[in-house]
């Protein structure tokens, strides 16, 4: 069962606390005001705990969106 | 020990998502309680993870972190000591000391710039000290030295310690020591991590974001810095065992001279334990004897020449043969503290299970004589319960003060007799100076109960704004009689606004009782601010009845419709006579 999508959310709950659920899937660092460098490196940090990886520096660049980050992690299970 | 041990339990680490979590349900409940978190780094999870331990050991109230900039440990440090903060945490790494002994540094590591950085640490040094000396006088501080590893700028293979490494140590140890004697400063050691330095740091989260340390480092330092910040109260007596606990042997088995606790008979661990014992009356802790054992054996044993603690360190020491529950309760009322401040320690676990039984707010430890790697835990845990930031004078005097209180209960009714505190040549001193580095007066306040006020407990930092409020009212008092000094016993904060005298805050420690100086503390309150009423912030708790009775004989009740105020006329027509001299002490 993937369960990536919902353990990603958690993490973005756990770091944007009023970003409302719905809204999750659709959040990006364009979209989302609160998601400034220091709430990208904590959500960052916090999905590299939760899913046991090494993030790299570029990805650090790269994982801007919701969508990126669960993509990103669908193939690191592949 | 398992079962038999009851010291907190501090769970080795918080991972970043359970920090986040728990922040998240705790924000905004109860009062804020506003920290300042001082580092040369980006404070990123160490401040999540400081925030969430803070929540751990303040249930009730909401935390609320303040941090500085980037790079500027010592600017942060002078913002921190303006701010509105109640208590300081301060991360000391060697990139502080020296921008050089930093990742983000590009200053050089030549033999020169070595010997610069050796010769320029001691300036730094001065800085930082001067202005966590001025943050410490105005909030209680924590600092953590650096625990991350140097640069690998050594000469020498890893395994052999460079001059250069040394020396950097050498000047480090010297810095933090003098940094631990300055007023507020409490110095962090990171206990709780089994993580060996070389993997504390994370280089790549350094070099990116400018944050030192991999989470799982960061989540224990965070607890350090709150666990060494906001202390259980210590514990305050320990009731021992003899028989295979003091000593090796049953005492009325095999004679005096054959229980033993030296190398030579392989039963130095109980030695140790005398020693540690020995250390612990040094930090005023009470200790007493709870055995079975005829009264006069036990006596004579603790007379051995070889003991290695003072036998009056231990008082009482009650030897018999009823349940071990009847001698501790005996020593509790001889004390005069209540259960959950003493620790008691015995070889048996049907002995530890009895005493819970009727005690159960006592800590029970078991005593391990076979095991000594079990014993130097138990020495552990005894640290912990009974470590203080500070040991005052009156930790030291606690002990003859309890014998000499008993010698006065031994007068029965007579006692409190005015007749017979006059021949005390008794002595109260009122301090009215404000001294707010006076940890002794904080300490009264809050770990007081009988006779207390009203229970209010205050904080280091709020007692420095209290005390520098120039319409506060503070008085310490100390008392001393013919049997010795008890030091300073008491405690008065108020306020006193335009000739309306309030009294927020009086508390008397338990070893002061029947020797009327609430009595004379009245007086003296009426006299030094010339004024004719007074109101109090009466409260009654579960635990000051006694504050309460004391208080109504004057004519003062702790009733809800009560007004709480005193005035001078009914003060005088129910004081009687006063029995000791009173001295001042003025700025």
């Amino acid at each position: 069962m993937n369960d990536i999508p919902q353990r990603v959310a958690s993490c973005f709950s756990n770091v944007f606390p009023a970003l409302r659920p719905e809204d999750i899937s659709r959040a990006s660092t364009a979209s989302l005001a609160s998601w400034d460098s220091v709430a990208h490196v904590t959500l960052l940090s916090s999905i590299a705990e939760e899913f046991g990886v090494e993030l790299e520096m570029e990805d650090f660049d790269e994982l801007v969106s919701y969508a990126l980050i669960v993509d990103y992690l669908e193939q690191k299970q592949k | 020990m398992g079962k038999w041990s009851a010291r907190k339990v501090f769970r080795p680490t918080v991972t970043l998502n359970q920090a986040l979590t728990l922040t998240n349900s705790r924000k905004g409940q109860g009062p804020q309680k506003l920290h300042y978190l001082a580092c040369g780094f980006q404070p990123l999870h160490l401040s999540t993870f400081l925030r969430a331990h803070l929540f751990e050991l303040l249930p009730g109230d909401d935390v609320e972190l303040l941090h500085g900039a980037y790079g500027d440990l010592r600017g942060n440090l002078e913002l921190a000591a303006q701010s509105p903060a109640i208590a300081a945490a301060v991360v000391i790494e060697w990139g502080d000391l020296d921008p050089r002994l930093g990742l983000r540094a590009s200053g050089g590591w030549s033999a020169a710039a070595k010997t610069d950085i050796l010769g320029s640490l001691s300036s730094s040094m001065a800085l930082l000290e001067s202005a966590l000396a001025n943050l410490g006088v105005r909030m209680p501080v924590v600092v953590a030295g650096p625990s991350l590893p140097l640069p690998h700028i050594g000469n020498t293979i890893d395994a052999q310690g460079s001059v250069f490494e040394l020396d950097l140590e050498q000047q480090l140890a010297g810095f933090l020591a003098r940094l631990a004697r300055l007023a507020g400063l409490r110095i962090a050691r990171c206990t709780g991590t089994a993580i060996p330095a070389e993997t504390r740091m994370d280089a790549r989260m350094e070099l990116m974001a400018g944050f030192p340390y991999k989470l799982p480092f960061a989540s224990d330092l965070a607890q350090s810095l709150a666990r060494v910040l906001w202390q259980a109260p210590p514990k305050k007596g320990l009731i021992t065992d003899l028989d295979n606990t003091l000593w090796a042997g049953i005492v009325g088995e095999v004679g005096i001279d054959s229980v033993s606790w030296h190398q030579d008979s392989h039963t130095q661990i109980y030695g140790l334990y005398q020693q540690m014992l020995g250390h612990l009356a040094s930090m005023g802790v009470l200790l007493g004897v709870s055995s079975k054992n005829e009264q006069s054996t036990a006596e004579a044993a603790l007379g051995r020449q070889d003991l290695l603690l003072d036998a009056k360190s231990l008082y009482p020491a009650i030897a018999n043969w009823g349940p071990k529950s009847a001698s501790v309760a005996q020593i509790l009322k001889t004390w005069n503290i209540s259960a959950d401040a003493v620790v008691f320690i015995d070889d048996s676990p049907m002995e530890l299970e009895e005493v819970k039984q009727a005690f159960p707010e006592i800590t029970c430890l078991l005593f391990n004589g076979k095991d000594p790697d079990k014993t130097l835990r138990l020495f552990a845990e005894l640290r912990n319960h009974f470590g203080k930031p500070l040991v005052v004078e009156e930790d030291l005097l606690r002990q003859a003060s309890i014998r000499a209180s008993a010698e006065i209960r031994e007068q029965g009714d007579n006692a409190s007799s005015p007749e017979f505190l006059s021949t005390l040549a008794g002595t109260v001193t009122f301090d009215w100076r404000r001294n707010p580095g006076d940890g002794r007066a904080l300490e009264l306040i809050n770990k007081t109960n009988q006779f207390n006020l009203n229970g209010k407990r205050i904080s280091e930092g709020d007692w420095q704004r209290y005390v520098a409020d120039e319409n506060a009212v503070c008085a310490v008092i100390s008392y001393q009689d013919k049997f010795g000094a008890l030091g300073r016993v008491a405690v008065l904060l108020g306020t006193n606004e335009g000739g309306k005298l309030r009294i927020s805050h009086w508390v008397m420690s338990c070893r002061a009782f029947s020797r009327k100086i609430e009595h004379h503390t009245l007086d003296a309150l009426f006299l030094h601010l010339d004024t004719d009423r007074i109101e109090f912030d009466l409260l009654p708790t579960a635990k000051n009845q006694p504050l309460l009775e004391s208080l109504s004989a004057i004519g003062l009740t702790g009733s809800p419709d009560s007004t709480h105020e005193l005035s001078r006329t009914v003060f005088l027509s129910r004081c009687g006579p006063l029995p000791h001299r009173q001295l001042k002490v003025t700025e």
